[in-house]
């Protein structure tokens, strides 16, 4: 860790993060993000960088390259959310932040989507997201060298390890002190925790198992003008208190302060490439029922895991018969989830496992491959807090319903979670692919994912799943509660050093063409156990930096230097947005 | 009726011998509010009461869920007979006051409301449940019984668990994997049932914590506002500081 960093970590949550003021630009009155301000470029004005999507890949990027003076429009298939009056504290009528759109899930483990992946919306999944932000271990660039499993990455843990510091701090993430993977410390100290997340530590302890408090994107006292968590525990529909990090309370603002265009409600349905030049021109979308096109010098995709190959594959050209940088057949190919099993434990106190966030502690004691379990690589365990009905859904899970189920859930305030994250490994066959007899409704074939488990993945399962048991009953619990499910979804469009094998490059830039980028998640090789969203903004931003120094050396320097102030000064038209 | 205690776990399913709850008859009754079947854990204890701390759109939310049941549009008439046994049976509502489970089904159904993805060898969620109710009255028969609405309660009972096993077999259940089905149905019949407050109060959930939030969050610990369980509240002493005749 870099002296400054230690020392701002001293400092705890007193300081600003460096160049992003969007905690400092929200307003105190209310929780929706200013806009009165924002750019409006004109559809035939050739911006410098369309991105698709404003979720952890998208904003990020908006947000850096705004304060480099890059003139950047974000086209975001949903709304543009006022937590004041768009969400609210209640489960079933959160449906709206999930991407709900029809999507096909199949193979011979398939993967549930809908509220348990992705999200709609400016700010993306992580509007929604539970707010763990770990950072992945060093070992999870380099699986093949070390586990001769999966591939490895073409950068390091040290080329993401800069922009892991400066998230961390824009967030931003409380917690302990972090001993495992690459130790660090992080700048808000941790929440406390409540009676359940008590309980499993000291179980776990019994067991010579280390568990510790965070790290969370939720700001532990005041940060700007965001507030402290008031330990609602609705993390997962939507934080209306704006504690809890997400593109949109934590990139958005400052993008559009630097110039950036946030143009909701317009869903990207093809990316433009010129046949002669073999570069792309712009996107095409959908707003309003109108069909439009928005010139651009480059694209950035980040629309998640399983719409940013759909968009591709839905791309075709002479080119690119079979979908946008795919002459290799390897858009969509390599999607992931992580086991993510769930056990339940009864306790003789009262519980509520429905205060405060669901991510409160969590252990990377596994996180490493061990040989005498028979596997290789492994798994993280975190707590999880469901809300009656996610606890209903577990309940069945495990087998109840009728008299039975009713009895369990008039016991909900008794039980508390635990889960696994556990490493699955990327496997070529599943894949996302598109549907060309099944169309939504622009008429665009739905993608349909393809998911089996190999079977590392299912003893990693299940022994993780064993592991969390045996914390709870070492903790006195009375009965147990099982259920499995996955989490997470990356992968998909993956960067690579061979072309036949991937993607994108080191830069996410595509293969075979020079001006299309890819910025999210879909671009990990590998998943390692940790929650995906803060590795995503790290790779967003530092994708940000790669760009900016291919440019530096052209005008760049001088167009930097003018553009400050962009919101003023850039060439913006009105009747854009 | 005789206070339970609620620290031991002896009324679970996993640890009866039968995996089978007591009758929930033994619970107290709802003193303040509405609990579906008027029995639960925390009988002095209604959600609703604390409205005035939620924020306006969430309150205007739920609401409706109690002030209006949206009418069957989506089922016919045949459909929705079978199927609102089956919501029943699923939540083991078996007498008023019942939360509308299939009601709120068939608005999301008729209002195309989808839930984001579709398994590969289901049909979309629409036709699932119109296949449902097909596939139950198909179940019931091979049990003798003419249709699963007018089946014996045991019958009833069995098919559901079959499904619930993914165990049924012919007819509509060969070309629908039962054990989807009962993933698709049952996430809908649950989200709608514990979406809805009587069910809150039912289980002693905090509810909608915007802008109030929580404050007490350790074990055996609840805010002031939060409900007792029945085992903390002597009945004797209850009913005389409440003012009303014990029995
Ligand atoms: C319930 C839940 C809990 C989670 N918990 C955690 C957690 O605790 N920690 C963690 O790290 N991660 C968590 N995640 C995962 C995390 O939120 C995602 O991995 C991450 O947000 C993905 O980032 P992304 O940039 O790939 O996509 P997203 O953030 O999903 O952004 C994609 C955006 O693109 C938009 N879009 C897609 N297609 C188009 C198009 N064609 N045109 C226009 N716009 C488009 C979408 O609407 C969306 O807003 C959780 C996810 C869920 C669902
Ligand atoms: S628990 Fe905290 S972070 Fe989560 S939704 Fe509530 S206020 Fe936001």
């Amino acid at each position: 860790m870099s002296r400054r960093h230690e020392l701002r970590t001293l400092l705890r949550g007193a300081l600003r993060p460096p160049d992003n003021d969007s905690a400092f630009l929200l307003d105190v009155h209310r929780r929706a993000v200013p806009q009165e301000r924002m750019a409006r470029y004109d559809d035939s004005y050739p911006v410098d960088l369309v991105i698709v999507g404003a979720g952890a890949g998208g904003g990020t990027l908006a947000q850096r390259l705004a304060r480099r003076g890059w003139k950047v429009v974000v086209l975001e298939s949903g709304p543009f959310w006022d937590p004041d009056e768009d969400w609210v504290s209640d489960e079933a009528g959160s449906h709206r932040l999930y991407w709900t759109d029809e999507r096909i899930t199949g193979g011979s483990d398939p993967v549930e989507l809908g509220k348990n992946n992705s999200g709609h919306g400016v700010g993306g999944s992580m509007v929604h997201y539970a707010g763990y932000c770990p950072r992945f271990h060093p070992s999870d660039f380099e699986v093949r060298s070390r586990d001769g499993v999966g591939e490895d990455w073409p950068i390091r843990y040290w080329d993401l390890k800069p922009h892991y510091e400066r998230l961390e701090l824009e967030l931003p993430v409380a917690g302990d002190y972090w001993p495992w993977g690459d130790p660090h410390r992080y700048p808000h100290t941790p929440h406390p925790i409540a009676g359940g997340a008590d309980a499993a530590r000291d179980g776990a302890k019994k067991l010579g198992i280390e568990m510790r408090v965070g790290p969370v994107g939720i700001t532990n006292g005041s940060f700007g003008n965001r507030p402290h968590c008031i330990y609602r525990g609705y993390c997962l529909q939507g934080c209306k208190v704006n504690a809890k990090a997400s593109p949109l309370v934590t990139h958005i603002p400052d993008a559009i302060e630097h110039g950036a265009e946030i143009r909701a409600h317009c869903m990207v349905t093809e990316v433009v490439l010129d046949d002669a030049s073999g570069q792309v021109t712009g996107v095409r979308y959908v707003s309003d029922g109108r069909e439009r096109f928005q010139r651009a010098d480059a694209v950035a995709v980040a629309g998640y895991s399983i719409e940013t190959p759909r968009l591709l594959l839905n791309s075709t050209s002479r080119r690119f018969p079979h979908g946008l940088a795919n002459n290799n057949d390897q858009v969509g190919r390599c999607v992931m989830v992580q086991g993510a099993p769930q056990v339940a434990g009864r306790f003789p106190d009262e519980m509520r496992m429905y205060k405060a966030p669901p991510p409160e502690i969590c252990s990377e004691q596994f996180y490493e491959t061990d040989e005498q379990r028979g596997f290789v690589r492994g798994f993280a365990i975190q707590t999880v807090g469901p809300l009656p009905i996610e606890h209903a859904q577990h309940i069945a899970g495990h087998g109840h319903w009728g008299p039975a189920l009713r009895e369990y859930m008039r016991d909900y305030n008794h039980w508390y979670t635990l889960g696994i994250l556990a490493e699955l490994l990327p496997q070529p066959e599943n894949r996302v692919t598109v549907v060309s007899d099944v169309t939504d409704q622009n008429g665009i074939p739905v993608a349909r994912m393809d998911y089996s488990q190999c079977e590392n993945d299912r003893k990693n399962i299940a022994f993780g799943k064993q592991t969390i048991h045996d914390i709870f009953e070492a903790a006195g619990a009375q009965d147990f509660l099982i259920t499995d499910r996955y989490a997470h979804l990356v992968g998909g469009c993956r960067m690579g050093s061979d072309p036949e094998q991937s993607v994108v490059d080191a830069d996410q830039r595509c293969w075979d063409v020079p001006n299309l980028f890819i910025a999210d998640g879909s671009v990990m090789p590998t998943q390692g156990s940790a929650n995906p969203a803060l590795t995503i903004m790290a790779l967003a931003s530092r994708l940000a930096e790669r760009l900016e120094l291919k440019r530096t050396g052209s005008d760049s320097a001088a167009r930097r230097r003018r553009s400050r102030r962009p919101r003023r000064r850039a060439p913006i038209q009105a009747g854009g947005g | 009726m005789a206070a339970r205690d609620f620290r031991n776990a002896e009324h679970l399913p996993n640890l009866r011998p039968d995996q089978q709850p007591a009758s929930p008859e033994e619970l107290p009754r709802q003193r303040n509010g509405v609990t579906p079947q008027m029995h639960g854990r925390y009988p002095d204890y209604n959600v609703l009461d604390e409205s005035e701390h939620w924020d306006e759109i969430t309150r205007r939310l739920v609401f409706e869920r109690v002030e209006s049941t949206p009418p069957i549009r989506f089922f016919t008439d045949a459909e929705a007979r079978t199927l609102g046994m089956f919501c029943d049976l699923v939540m083991a509502q078996d007498r008023e006051p019942k939360i509308a489970v299939l009601n709120m089904v068939d608005a999301k159904l008729f209002e195309g409301q989808l839930d984001g993805f579709r398994y590969a060898d289901m049909p979309e969620d629409r036709e699932t449940w119109r296949r449902l109710a097909l596939g139950l009255d198909a179940a019931a028969r091979q049990h003798g019984a003419g249709d699963f609405a007018g089946a014996a309660t045991d019958v009833q009972m069995r098919v559901v668990d079959a499904l619930a096993k993914g165990e049924l077999r012919g007819e509509v259940w060969d070309e629908m994997p039962p054990a989807k089905t009962w993933k698709v149905v049952s996430r809908a019949i649950l989200s709608a049932f514990y979406s809805h407050p009587w069910a809150w109060s039912e289980i002693g959930f905090g509810g909608p914590a915007y802008p109030r939030g929580y404050a007490r969050l350790g074990a055996g610990q609840r805010e002031n506002w939060e409900g007792a369980p029945a085992f903390e509240t002597d009945p004797v002493k209850d009913t005389e500081q409440r003012g009303v005749q014990g029995t």
